[in-house]
């Protein structure tokens, strides 16, 4: 584990109120590149409130969050994503009534120059769609000229996580990625979070599943009431014990006795 | 061929071919011939133009109904202002008025969080009385001196012995084509129709896609009331009057889906075809024109049925 560089990301003492209900609660965390981190805890919790500070949909109330070795001062969602903040959402990041290639270069269409007028490089667009979609396993009848609306949910998530890895992105936030998926897009989506993180990037994967994630991942942190309550490598914590911390959750007994 | 069949505009197309077999089977006092088809064509291709700014705003999941008050007032600046201005001057000065609307009901819509039909019909209204204020109830015509000037007959006249306006349907159709399917700002503009979430994920300022979208719809509706009134420049304050619902049922029929994302520009411009065809067949039959509105509301249930059933068939989830 890369546990002796600077971290990627580093959240400190990070509070946020919406009104008067306080959602995240003195947050501090490191998250390292090449890591995959799994991020777990309950409905409201406060896991996805703290990945959207992060991908700059929420400003933090106080605390700091530094990028890079630069502290951030500014939270919008297009400056995380020019800095190569990617998150994958399970409902969200395709439109279904756009091809695969339209999808892929969507905010980033590439353009060439007809009699001075920027046109949509469309065989650039379908190239580099149709080779990563060959990659990450879709069918091989579908095209990337084909409406995103004929994917599969499995195929959906891989098609966002070749645009990632694509892109050359550097933190994945990966928010409960295999929900409605069947067993063997499970795998898949799992295999290739993996791969993320062997190629170096900062890999943060959502999860209510402990067990599930307890055997990508490298390091465990877990969320409770707005709270990280538990902050643990898998090598020394078994996917029991963290389920029991979850389990005992709020009621603060937990840091006692780190099994 | 496939593409055909699954675009949007398919149903448009079949629903022209179709009434016009209709048309000239039906017509037995030979009514359905060439001339009265070219002034069928002209007022098709203003309300064409209508239609396709309407078009744009219906594939970002809004709405406009303020189109043909702004129609109307663009139309009544556009000779207003032209004593003071010369045509050139107040072509311009109509147009950005036009253009001002559309950027602050867009702005309102975007900003304010508020359903756009809300805010249109308070422009459609706005609008209206602006137009009652600013000519006191009568509008004015256009001098000898103005409706000869070169612009008044580059917008209004005839360009080798066909009306003016139908170069600058075609011509915009085409434009407004080139940037819907190959610009950045198109692709951007159908996936914040087709889901608003995702486009915002990807960093595209949906705000910044809907106020443009508003804008060209404004001008466009803008621009087709200074055609109307170059060609015939004496007109009345009801300038307009119901224009936006025609505009609409142009753009359904022409295959836009009110879910957003999904529509043709082509096929608005079909579907104005259709509804003022039928406005002249009607007429021509002897019927009160009275009965045209209801036909128009046939026509419309029938298109929208029609294409509901073919997008289903396409596979899209509608």
């Amino acid at each position: 584990m890369a546990s002796t560089t600077t971290p990627l990301i580093q959240v400190k003492n990070l509070h946020l109120y919406f009104g008067a209900f306080h959602a995240l609660k003195d947050v501090s965390v490191d998250f390292r590149a090449g890591e995959l981190i799994g991020l777990v805890g309950d409905n409201g919790a406060g896991k996805t409130t703290l990945i959207r500070v992060l991908c700059g949909i929420h400003t933090p109330s106080s605390g700091e969050v530094w990028f890079d070795g630069r502290k951030v001062e500014k939270f919008h969602p297009k400056l995380a994503i020019d800095e190569g903040i990617e998150t994958i959402q399970q409902s969200v990041g395709l439109c279904d009534n756009l091809s695969i290639a339209r999808n892929f270069y969507l905010g980033r269409e590439p353009v060439k120059r007809i009699l001075g007028i920027p046109i949509l490089d469309f065989a650039l667009m379908r190239e580099k769609s149709t080779k990563v979609i060959r990659e990450f396993g879709l069918r091989d009848n579908v095209s990337a000229d084909d409406e995103v609306e004929r994917l599969s949910g499995g195929e959906r998530q891989s098609v966002k996580i070749g645009r990632a890895v694509e892109f050359k992105n550097r933190v994945v936030i990966m928010d409960e990625p295999t929900n409605h998926l069947s067993v063997r897009e499970r795998e898949h989506v799992n295999e290739l979070a993996v791969s993320l993180k062997e190629q170096g990037l900062l890999v943060i994967y959502i999860t209510h599943d402990i067990f599930q994630v307890h055997k990508l991942a490298d390091r465990i942190v877990i969320m409770e009431n707005g709270e990280k309550i538990e902050d643990a490598s898998t090598h020394t914590m078994s996917a029991e014990a963290l389920e029991e911390v979850i389990r005992q959750g709020g009621r603060k007994v937990t840091k006692k006795e780190p099994v | 061929m496939k593409q055909f069949v699954r675009s949007q505009s398919f149903g448009a197309v079949i629903g022209v071919t179709v009434m016009l077999i209709a048309f000239t089977v039906i017509d037995f006092s030979g009514w359905w011939n060439r001339s009265t088809l070219a002034n069928v064509v002209q007022f098709s291709a203003i309300l064409g133009l209508v239609a396709m700014g309407q078009a744009l705003v219906i594939m970002t999941k809004e709405i406009d109904l303020s189109v043909g008050s702004v129609y109307g007032l663009t139309g009544v600046a556009f000779i207003t202002l032209e004593p003071k201005l010369g045509v050139p001057g107040s072509t311009l000065a109509a147009l950005a008025i036009a253009a001002a609307i559309g950027a602050f009901q867009g702005l309102v819509v975007v900003r304010g969080k508020l359903p756009s039909m809300i805010v249109t019909l308070a422009g459609l209204f706005a609008a209206r009385g602006v137009i009652y204020v600013w000519t006191g109830g009568t509008v004015q015509n256009f001098s000898e001196a103005a409706r000869n000037n070169w612009l008044t007959g580059l917008l209004g006249g005839q360009i080798f012995g066909i009306e003016a306006a139908i170069f600058w349907m075609v011509g915009l159709c085409l434009v407004l084509n080139v940037l819907l399917w190959g610009t950045r700002y198109g692709n951007r503009l159908l996936a914040t129709g087709g889901s608003l979430d995702s486009a915002e994920s990807r960093g595209v300022r949906t705000d910044h896609v809907k106020i443009l979208a508003f804008m060209l719809c404004s001008l466009l509706a803008g621009f087709a009331g200074i055609l109307t009134l170059a060609d015939r420049p004496q007109t009345h304050v009801t300038l307009g009057d119901l224009m936006e619902l025609e505009a609409i049922a142009s753009a359904v029929i022409g295959g836009c889906l009110l879910t957003g994302g999904r529509g043709s520009l082509v096929g608005a411009v079909l579907g104005a075809f259709i509804i003022v065809s039928f406005r002249y067949e009607l007429i021509a039959l002897g019927a009160p024109s009275s009965w045209f509105t209801t036909f128009v509301g046939i026509v419309l249930i029938v298109a929208v049925i029609f294409n509901q059933y073919l997008a289903r068939r396409a596979g899209h989830s509608v």
